[in-house]
């Protein structure tokens, strides 16, 4: 393999770097630049060990291996086969209407990088998604060639995460999936008036064809796997999506509902939320002067966890009346203080469902205590040790009927006390804040007290 | 009185001592291993000489009461370089062989100090072992060798060659433990191995990189940078993800 690289190295060695006037180095400038709006990062849901000859291997957990200044990890080698694009969807910084400095990989370009990147281990796998060329099969053609030479040329036997194109044929799909690790189909939108406001080139009914296509192929793949065992696989690592926040007027509460449906109906893997970036001036677009909404983003995720890990609803979080995120509380918590009547829960003899559903205890947690009960009483130091987070579970939890503190059972005071940390880093700091008014305003003052303002103090001295 | 069992710090070493104080008959609570030298008065002490069979029936006991992954996470915990690791591991071992939990379920008694002790040595190094899997960097090396250097604060070695003998089978490359000075070395298509000596050092530092390396780099360099949102700009979130101390070892860090 070594050999063969070196020769594959020598042979290319001028072609990769500058082809035509452009070179490698602008290209992957370019289409990585491009491709960055792409919020899937993963590279977990696969386990397959190497195969003794071939380079690559996946791990389940997936690994990642760089961080970017925007603190996503940066897993797999992420970039756009071309950012040529016959689309003009409002938000997208590629559509047909920019004018962007434009540049189209070589399938030969893309296996060089990916087994160079991936020998030095700064990557997991690829990640290939394309801007339109010429029509959605022309595209989708080209990515499974690019595909076939990684996997049959180079014998990449890595993490490949691919993007299928809305509108390519069925077969296409098909073919692609056979060789790819994960493959997703970008919803977009939540809702198919935004999409066709914003993506005037993108229907619902082709974004969804394929991704039923790829669940019934992953289904079909399992009950195939199940009788003969080196069956080809067919997308190893499911299918996931993603959907922008905040360019069109949805509610928390249908972008919650339409993820929920896509978990249910088409088992998707994962559903990203991708805050709104702003890259084009566009009537059509929100303003956004406080830059993308990323809180909102985060209170997504955490309640599209809460979905998916800890025997959430959507209908329970919210509902029509209340259709948006608590700024100040995460979902749970919110949760968990409109439920008091379910509270405190008693450590000692919860159910599990129940025990998740309780703030500061997570899945690990809520583990680890099922196990450890069956041996011993626990108290909240054990607790503690066992990670749960006790500043915010205190107020539900109960070891063998005690509350950790004197504390009382009620909306306010839970939410008062759950709240004045965070009030103070995000609220506080820029003057606003949500406190009541008083004639001590001590939050002010963050200075250390020594023992010498202790003696002024009490002798009187300012 | 108690005994203080004192042995070398290493995993025979470690497990040559608990087979001594099960040999010894000694119970649990008067006695103790320590892996540093100490004096106290109502003590007795006892100096272990490792001796690999009397280790390897210890280890073969675990495996077997314990489970596989069990046991792993023993070795795990005496990777660390806590000096109370011995102490905790054998307690730990000597509450399963009296319990006797299923195996897979040793760690499931995280009531118990010293069980929850192991399980918490042998959780950080398991997370570092994953860091580095990812965070190490190879570099090419002119005679096509990758090399990589890191300095991990537990010896997790071994997990890394596993994995990236598994993953690269068909390339030669060496890692290098910069802290403990060993080296773990895979040749083509072979069985890896660990080894130190001076003299290897010398010769990798040698080498100069190959051609196309800094090419590669340069490459990696411009995709990290290119791949971040501006708007989205998070220092700490990324410094909270990808800690300081890796990155003198990482290639899209290097000051170049």
């Amino acid at each position: 393999m070594v050999l063969q690289n070196k020769i594959v190295c020598e042979k290319d060695g001028a072609a990769p770097f500058r082809q035509g006037t452009m070179s490698l180095m602008e290209k992957l400038e370019i289409l990585s630049d491009a491709a960055k709006y792409d919020v899937s990062c993963s590279s977990s849901g696969v386990e397959r060990g190497g195969n003794g000859k071939d380079m690559g291997n996946c791990n389940k957990a997936g690994i990642c291996h760089s961080f970017a200044g925007d603190g996503r990890c940066i897993s797999l080698l992420k970039i756009l086969m071309s950012n040529e694009c016959t689309y003009d969807c409002k938000y997208c910084i590629n559509r047909k209407s920019n004018d962007v400095p434009r540049a189209t990989f070589t399938p030969e370009e893309i296996c060089t990088l990916t087994m160079e990147f991936y020998r030095r281990n700064y990557i997991e796998g690829l990640f290939l998604s394309s801007g339109i060329i010429d029509n959605p099969n022309r595209t989708m053609e080209l990515i499974y060639r690019t595909l076939y030479l990684l996997r049959h040329k180079y014998h990449f036997n890595g993490y490949v995460h691919i993007k299928a194109i809305p509108g390519a044929d069925g077969e296409l799909i098909r073919m692609t999936g056979f060789l790819a690790d994960r493959m997703s189909v970008n919803l977009e939108l939540p809702t198919a008036e935004g999409l066709q406001n914003l993506a005037p080139n993108k229907h619902r009914k082709t974004i969804l064809t394929p991704m039923r296509q790829i669940q019934n192929g992953i289904t079909q793949n399992k009950n195939e796997l199940a009788i003969y065992r080196n069956a080809p696989s067919f997308v190893a690592g499911g299918q996931s999506t993603q959907m922008i926040i905040g360019a069109t007027p949805e509610n928390d509460y249908q972008i919650l509902n339409v993820a929920e449906s896509l978990y249910r109906k088409f088992d998707l893997k994962r559903v990203y939320y991708s805050a709104f970036v702003k890259v084009n001036e566009d009537k059509m677009l929100p303003s956004l002067p406080g830059g993308p909404p990323l809180l909102r983003e985060h209170r997504l995720y955490q309640a599209d966890w809460l979905l998916r890990f800890y025997g959430f609803k959507a209908a329970e979080l919210l509902d029509e009346n209340r259709p948006f995120f608590n700024v100040m509380l995460d979902p749970k918590e919110d949760w968990a203080v409109r439920h008091l009547e379910c509270f405190p829960v008693e450590v000692n003899r919860a159910s599990y469902e129940m025990l998740l559903r309780v703030p500061g205890v997570g899945v690990k947690s809520a583990q680890r205590i099922m196990k450890a009960r069956r041996t011993a009483k626990l108290t909240f130091p054990d607790l503690k040790k066992m990670g749960v987070v006790l500043k915010r579970a205190l107020y539900f939890l109960t070891c063998n009927g005690r509350m950790m503190y004197n504390t009382k059972l009620e909306e306010d005071y839970i939410v008062r006390n759950l709240t004045t940390d965070k009030e103070r880093i995000k609220f506080g700091s820029d003057g606003m804040s949500y406190k009541q008014m008083s004639l001590f305003d001590d939050h002010m003052f963050t200075g250390v007290v020594g023992i010498e303002d202790r003696y002024r103090s009490a002798v009187g001295m300012f | 009185m108690s005994f203080v069992y004192q042995c070398e710090d290493t995993l025979e070493g470690i497990f040559t001592a608990i087979y001594r104080i099960y040999e010894d008959k000694h119970h649990a609570f008067e006695t103790r291993i320590s892996l540093v030298e100490e004096n106290l008065l109502f003590a007795e002490y006892i100096r272990v000489e490792t001796d690999k069979e009397r280790a390897i029936k210890v280890m073969r006991t675990c495996q077997q009461k314990f489970g596989e992954k069990d046991y792993f996470g023993l070795c795990m915990a005496l990777s660390t370089g806590d000096l109370e690791k011995a102490q905790a591991v054998y307690k730990t071992i000597a509450y399963g062989l009296e319990t006797k939990p299923a195996p897979g379920h040793l760690f499931d008694h995280l009531t118990d100090d010293y069980v929850l002790k192991t399980f918490k040595l042998s959780s950080t190094a398991c997370r570092e072992a994953h860091h580095w899997v990812g965070f190490l960097r190879f570099r090419e090396l002119e005679n096509g060798i990758l090399y990589a250097v890191i300095a991990p604060k537990n010896h997790i070695m071994n997990n890394l060659m596993e994995h990236f003998s598994d993953r690269f089978p068909s390339e030669n490359f060496a890692i290098f433990d910069e802290k403990r000075k060993i080296f773990g070395i895979h040749p083509y298509r072979g069985q890896w191995f660990l080894a130190t000596g001076e003299k290897l050092e010398e010769r990798f530092r040698e080498v100069p990189y190959s051609d196309a390396e800094e090419k590669y780099a340069e490459l990696f360099r411009h995709f990290c940078k290119s791949i971040t949102i501006k708007e989205r700009a998070n220092p700490r979130l990324q410094m909270n993800m990808l800690p300081l101390y890796f990155r003198d070892y990482m290639t899209e860090w290097d000051k170049a």
